[in-house]
């Protein structure tokens, strides 16, 4: 303590205070105000001391004197918002509010940037929703072309596939007629229904047998029963088949089964699924093979 | 924009001086704020001329070195740091120092009569307005009750621009004498403001 007074009392600080010390001699007064809160405590004693002895002798400079140092200032470009300060003195108060203004005028800008962003974001929104409805409808509208057009292409192809079995069928009914191996039958209306008839192809050596739908005229029969086609060999009736009659019916040629040999083919009405023997009084049609 | 808005919207009328604490004039100083050097030269412009004028007599000179220092203060701020003392001082050497160098430069010299260390005081006091504070009345008596003796140390030290050393030489008094006399000096002031 004794140390600190006389380091103190020996008129280094208000030396330090004055400006009168080398580089070294000041980092030594430095070391011990740190130190030492008693010669910090002095030296600021000092300083206060000569800045109130400094500006109880203040000479009032010339009035335009402070703008030509603001403009100095500003002219030398090292600071910001020139036109700010230059533009007025702002008191005490008015610093301190200066200071929120400042603050208020960033985030009023973040704000207001904020909020271009969010219209922007909602026109973006309702640009988008427009376009996915239009996208949706658009969509919709060539789903339904495409199942449209599936469907006509579903169509031509089952119309070309029954052309080209037409095509087949007659063409097998040409070669038939001209092929000694076929025999065609002519079967004609009984009592029963003497407008009926029908023609039934038959192969004498491979025993095939078909009916041509093309130029049958049978009544379109009923759910509950089926026509049933019949051969008679030597007197004894032979089941081939039952067929059903519909003005639809796609095919021309009907594969009935196979029978090797026969003098006369019959059809009867049997119910449906057909059955053992032939309903005699349910004759339609009879033809005989000549 | 909206900035410089709401600055010019603020009423220009009030005339009031900025006054700020230490700690905010700093870190305005070192953030290049203006306001910081608006209100430094509102607070110690007076202060620093008069230092300056303790100097240099001539009035266009002094405020020409007052407008220095500003410009000094501004540039610099950045190498001023707080805990090696009060910005004032540091302020006050700056004036101080850019004064001393200006009388002692050639061209100076040329342009003026160097005038005695004694007669500054009074010149000033008879040629400039000096602005005392009203709590302050008594200062010329204070100053006047100083032994002499010890003011003409602080003077020659403090405004002319001798070192200490050159002091004690030029007043064949011994090194220890001259520091016993300003630390005396600056006592007599303490006194006299605390």
């Amino acid at each position: 303590m004794e140390e600190v007074k006389t380091y103190i009392e020996s008129g280094i600080l208000e030396l330090y205070v004055l400006g009168q010390l080398n580089d070294q001699e000041q980092r030594e007064v430095e070391v011990m105000a740190a130190k030492y809160p008693e010669v910090k405590q002095e030296m600021e004693a000092i300083e206060i001391a000569m800045e109130q002895y400094a500006i109880a002798n203040s000479v009032a400079p010339s009035k335009d004197l402070s703008n030509d140092i603001m403009q100095q200032i500003s002219g030398s470009g090292t600071f910001q918002s020139v036109e700010v300060v230059l533009n007025l003195p702002p008191p005490l108060e008015a610093d301190n509010t200066a200071k929120v203004l400042q603050l208020n005028a960033d985030s009023g800008t973040k704000i207001r940037n904020l909020r271009i962003a969010l219209v922007a974001c909602a026109a973006l929104l309702v640009i988008s929703v427009v376009a996915l409805f239009s996208a949706r409808t658009e969509l919709g509208d060539a789903r339904n072309q495409i199942a449209s057009l599936s469907a006509d292409k579903e169509k031509f192809t089952s119309t070309v596939n029954f052309m080209k079995q037409n095509n087949e069928d007659l063409q097998k009914i040409v070669n038939m007629n001209s092929d000694p191996n076929w025999k065609t039958v002519n079967l004609a209306g009984t009592p029963m229904d003497p407008k009926a008839k029908m023609v039934v192809y038959w192969h004498v050596s491979a025993n095939h047998v078909m009916m041509d739908n093309s130029r049958m005229a049978l009544p379109v029969n009923d759910k509950d029963h089926q026509y049933q086609l019949w051969a008679l060999v030597n007197g004894k009736p032979v089941d081939l088949g039952v067929f059903d009659v519909n003005p639809d019916t796609a095919t021309i040629l009907v594969n009935m089964k196979d029978i090797a040999s026969a003098q006369t083919f019959a059809v009867t009405l049997e119910k449906r699924g057909g059955s053992p023997a032939p309903t005699m009084d349910q004759m339609i049609v009879a033809g005989n093979v000549i | 924009m909206l900035l410089l808005f709401l600055y010019i919207s603020k009423p220009l009328a009030t005339t009031k001086k900025i006054s700020l604490s230490e700690e905010e004039l700093v870190s305005k100083l070192k953030l290049q704020d203006t306001v910081a050097i608006q209100a430094l030269y509102d607070m110690y412009s007076g202060a620093l001329l008069g230092v300056i004028s303790r100097v240099i007599q001539q009035t266009e000179v002094a405020e020409d070195l007052l407008q220095e220092t500003f410009i000094k203060i501004w540039n610099s701020a950045g190498s001023y740091d707080s805990s090696k003392g009060r910005l004032f001082t540091w302020m006050m050497n700056i004036a101080r120092n850019l004064s001393i160098d200006k009388i002692r430069s050639r061209d100076f010299k040329n342009s003026t009569k160097n005038q005695d260390i004694e007669n500054n005081v009074d010149f000033i006091d008879t040629q400039k307005e000096i602005t005392f504070n009203a709590d302050l009345l008594g200062l010329k008596d204070m100053v006047k009750s100083l032994k002499p003796e010890y003011n003409h140390v602080l003077e020659m030290v403090y405004y002319k621009g001798y070192t200490h050393v050159e002091a004690a030489e030029e007043l064949n008094l011994p090194l220890g004498t001259v520091k016993t006399r300003i630390r005396m000096a600056i006592i007599e002031l303490r006194k006299h403001f605390n």
